[in-house]
C-alpha cells in the first residue's frame, strides 16, 4: 500500500483508546480512538499476498483474547470488528484493562490459521484528524470567539459570533464513504446531533463537516439526536442510521454530503428495551439487504428496497415501519461483512461466552 | 521448576528456573487456563530468551497488578504465581452529583457525577443506579446504556442520559414505558462504593443525592428573561446572571463569554445563575455577554431549539443557527455600586 500518497508517516500513534473500526481506500484502516477524540488512518501492513477463504470461527473469544494480552477476561473490552479487504483477516479493537492501565490494543486474527498477533500502535504507518475543535481551558481562541464569523446585528450592535463547536467524547461509530470518514459521535455536554465528514487523506478540514442530523416521527415530533450506529448501502448513496432514541431513520448521501443541515426518513421504531447494536449491508439473490443485531431482539433482516418504498411513519400506531424479518440467531452483537458468503459475526451462547462466528448469508 | 518475577530496564519480566530439558514454557493468565492443562490456546505475546537451565519472558502487554499468572512446560503441573496488587489505599470520593437541585424536572435529561479523583470506565452501569425513596426500588431502565461511556477529558465527570428515547413524546418507548421518573416521587442516585479509579481502587465511600420530581421543564431556555447585574465601574465586582430556570452547569460554564475583558466566569453550582470576575476593574460602558446557543437547561432544551420539538406548537420553533444571542450589561460610571437590572 502507498502509506506516503495518503500521508501516513511511521510512528507512535499515541492512541489513548480504540473502539470503531472501518476500513477504506488501499487497505487503510480507520480506528476511532474517543479519549483523544480523533480518528486514526493505520497501514496495519498485513503480509499475506492472497486473500484466505472459508468461514472464521474462534470459540470463547474472550478468553482466546485474555490468554493472549495476559490478562483475565473481566480486563478484556471488544469494541469493534473489521475484516482486512484483500488478506479477510479479521481485526479487533481490543482495551486491555482499565483506568490508568487501559491500553489500547489492535488485535490481528489470521484469516489462514486462527492464529492472533497485533498491529504495533506505538510504531505504524499513520495519520490522525482530531475531533476537538471547541477550546480547551487555556485556549487563547476563547478570546476572539465573539470576534469570527458571521457578522449579525442585535440590539443595535453588530456582532460576529462564531459558535463553539460540540465537544466530542465518545466516537460511536464511523464507516468510509467516497472520499471521507463519517464520524458519528456523542458529547458529554450537549445532546448534540453531529455527524461529521473528514475527507481522507487527512489535510485539517473538518470544521465544515459538522452535520446537524434531525428526523420526524409521526409527523408531529422532531428529534436531534446522536446517531449510535450506522451503515452506508447502495454503494454509499444512502445511510441507515440508529439513535439513540432507537428508531432506524434513512438519509440520502446526497444530504449529508452537502453540509449543513439534514433531515431524515424514520423508517422503523422499536419497541422500549432494545437498542440496536451494528448493522451489515449484505447482498442476498442480487438483491441488497441489512442485517441489524440488537441487544434484546434476534437478528433483524430488512430489504433495501423496503427502506426505499417506506413512507415516513406518520401515526402513533403503526407499530413497525418498514418489513423485517427477525431471523432465529440470537446474541450477535458486533458483525461485518467476511466475503461474499459469509458474515462474520460476534456471538454468545446461552451461558453468555462469545465467539466469532461465520453465519452464511444464503441462510439468513 | 521455580518461576518468580524480576524487573529489567524497568519492564517486569517472568523468570523460569529449571526448565525441563527440551521444554518450551509457556504463560497464561492463570483465570483464562482454568483447569484446562492441555491449553490448546494460544499463550501470552511476549519474547522468551534463554538464560542457563532457565529462561526469561518478557510480555507483550505488562503484567497486571493482582493477575495471577501460570507457567507450564512439558506434563508437569503449571507454576504459578501473582503480581503484587496496585498499592496505595482507596482516596477517591464523589464530590457532586448534578443537577444539585431538590426538585428535578420529570422530563430531566442527565446527571451528572463528579468524582475527586480520575476514575475507570466500564462502571457506571454497575456501580450508579437510581432508586425510589418510598420503598428503595431500581427504577429500572431508566439510563441510556451508553457504550462508550460519557466522560470528561479527564475523567472525573461522568455524564447519565436518562433513555431519551422515553423522554421523547411520540416514540414507541415513551409509548409503551412512560417517563422514566414519575411526577412527585422521590427517587435516589445512589453511587456504589465498587466504582472504580483510574488506579483500580474503589471509592472512600457510597455517595447518594436525593431528589423529588417536579413538573416538566418545556420550551426553549430564554435569555431575554435573565436577569443581568452590572457591576460598577472601577471595581472588580462580579458580574451576575440569574437565569430563568436551571441550566447545564457543564455547558453554562462553556457557553457564555464576556466579549474583550479577560476573567473567569462561574456557573452556580445548582446552575441557576453565573457570574463573571474581570482581571482588572471595570471600565464604564455596555459589556456585551455572548451566548452559545446550543447552552442546555437541565431537560435538554437550549437556546436554539427544544428537546422535544412538537410540530403544531409555534413557540417550539428553532432558533436560525446563526442567530447571535447577546446580553448587554451596563456598566456605570461612578463609584456607588447600584446594580442595575436589564431584561
Amino acid at each position: 500500500m502507498g502509506s506516503a500518497e495518503h500521508g501516513l508517516q511511521v510512528g507512535d500513534t499515541g492512541m489513548a483508546s480504540i473502539g470503531a473500526l472501518a476500513f477504506g481506500p488501499d487497505d487503510v484502516l480507520f480506528a476511532a480512538d474517543s479519549r483523544r477524540a480523533r480518528v486514526v488512518a493505520l497501514d496495519v501492513a498485513d503480509t499475506a499476498t492472497t486473500a484466505a477463504a472459508g468461514p472464521v470461527d474462534l470459540t470463547d473469544l474472550d478468553g482466546a483474547l485474555a490468554a493472549y494480552l495476559g490478562c483475565d477476561v473481566a480486563d478484556v473490552a471488544l469494541r469493534d470488528l473489521a475484516v482486512h479487504p484483500r488478506t479477510g483477516s479479521v481485526y479487533l479493537s481490543v482495551m486491555r484493562g482499565s483506568g490508568t492501565a487501559g491500553r489500547p490494543v489492535l488485535v490481528r486474527v489470521d484469516r489462514a490459521d486462527g492464529s492472533l498477533s497485533d498491529v504495533p500502535l506505538d510504531s505504524v504507518a499513520h495519520a490522525a484528524a482530531d475531533l476537538t475543535d471547541a477550546p480547551a481551558e487555556d485556549d487563547p481562541r476563547q478570546d476572539t470567539w465573539l470576534g469570527e464569523g458571521e457578522a449579525r446585528e442585535y440590539n443595535g450592535r453588530v456582532l460576529r459570533i462564531t459558535r463553539v463547536p460540540a465537544r466530542l467524547s465518545a466516537i460511536t461509530d464511523l464507516a468510509y464513504v467516497d472520499g471521507a470518514v463519517l464520524v458519528a459521535g456523542m458529547s458529554d455536554e450537549e445532546f448534540a446531533s453531529t455527524l461529521r465528514r473528514i475527507p481522507f487523506p487527512f489535510d485539517g478540514r473538518q470544521a465544515a463537516s459538522g452535520l446537524e442530523i434531525f428526523h420526524v416521527s409521526h409527523g408531529m415530533w422532531e428529534t436531534a439526536s446522536p446517531i449510535r450506529t450506522f451503515v452506508p448501502y447502495e454503494g454509499g448513496a444512502s445511510i441507515l442510521a440508529s439513535y439513540t432514541c432507537t428508531p432506524l431513520v434513512h438519509f440520502p448521501m446526497a444530504d449529508l454530503a452537502a453540509g449543513g443541515r439534514a433531515t431524515g426518513r424514520t423508517v422503523a421504531e422499536l419497541g422500549w428495551g432494545n437498542q440496536p447494536l451494528d448493522m451489515v449491508a449484505v447482498s442476498q439473490d442480487g438483491a441488497e439487504h441489512l442485517l441489524v443485531s440488537h441487544t434484546a431482539y434476534p437478528l433483524m433482516k430488512i430489504a433495501c428496497a423496503d427502506i426505499d418504498r417506506q413512507e415516513p411513519l406518520t401515526e402513533p400506531k403503526e407499530p413497525t415501519g418498514v418489513p423485517r424479518t427477525l431471523e432465529d440467531v440470537v446474541g450477535v452483537s458486533l458483525m461485518a461483512l467476511l466475503d461474499d458468503e459469509h458474515v462474520l459475526v460476534v456471538q454468545a451462547d446461552d451461558a453468555g461466552v462469545r465467539s466469532l462466528r461465520s453465519l452464511k448469508t444464503a441462510s439468513l | 521448576m521455580e518461576v518468580g518475577w524480576e524487573e529489567r530496564r524497568g519492564d517486569v519480566v517472568l523468570v523460569v528456573r529449571g526448565l525441563p530439558a527440551g521444554a518450551a514454557a509457556r504463560v497464561y493468565p492463570a483465570d483464562v487456563l482454568g483447569d484446562d492443562r492441555t491449553a490448546p490456546r494460544q499463550p501470552m505475546a511476549g519474547r522468551w530468551e534463554a538464560a542457563g537451565t532457565g529462561a526469561v519472558f518478557a510480555p507483550r502487554f505488562p503484567f497486571l497488578p493482582g493477575t495471577e499468572y501460570a507457567v507450564l512446560a512439558g506434563d508437569g503441573e503449571p507454576a504459578v504465581l501473582r503480581r503484587p496488587p496496585a498499592p496505595g489505599p482507596r482516596q477517591a470520593t464523589v464530590v457532586a452529583v448534578e443537577p444539585a437541585l431538590d426538585v428535578v424536572p420529570r422530563n430531566l435529561l442527565r446527571f451528572s457525577v463528579r468524582f475527586s479523583h480520575p476514575m475507570s470506565e466500564g462502571w457506571a452501569l454497575r456501580a450508579v443506579r437510581l432508586e425510589r425513596v418510598a420503598d428503595g426500588a431500581v427504577v429500572p431502565g431508566a439510563f441510556l446504556d451508553a457504550d462508550p461511556e460519557l466522560w470528561d477529558a479527564d475523567r472525573r465527570r461522568l455524564t447519565l442520559l436518562l433513555d431519551p428515547a422515553r423522554l421523547k413524546r411520540g416514540l414507541a418507548p415513551h409509548r409503551e414505558a412512560g417517563y422514566p421518573l414519575v411526577e412527585g416521587d422521590e427517587v435516589r442516585l445512589v453511587v456504589d462504593e465498587d466504582f472504580r479509579d483510574a488506579g483500580g481502587r474503589g471509592l472512600l465511600g457510597p455517595a447518594a443525592a436525593t431528589f423529588r420530581v417536579g413538573p416538566d421543564l418545556r420550551g426553549r431556555v430564554r435569555p431575554d428573561a435573565w436577569t443581568v447585574s452590572a457591576p460598577p465601574a472601577g471595581t472588580r465586582a462580579p458580574l451576575r446572571i440569574r437565569f430563568d430556570r436551571p441550566l447545564d452547569r457543564s455547558l453554562a460554564d462553556r457557553c457564555l463569554r464576556v466579549a474583550d475583558r479577560p476573567g473567569a466566569g462561574t456557573t452556580a453550582p445548582d446552575g441557576r445563575g453565573w457570574s463573571f470576575v474581570p482581571d482588572r476593574p471595570w471600565t464604564p460602558g455596555p459589556v456585551p455577554i455572548a451566548v452559545d446557543p446550543a447552552l442546555e437547561d437541565v431537560a435538554g432544551n437550549s437556546v436554539a431549539r427544544v428537546f422535544d420539538r412538537d410540530l403544531t406548537v409555534a413557540s417550539d420553533d428553532p432558533l436560525d443557527p446563526a442567530d447571535a444571542v447577546v446580553l448587554t450589561a451596563p456598566v456605570a460610571a461612578g463609584d456607588s455600586y447600584a446594580a442595575r437590572h436589564e431584561r
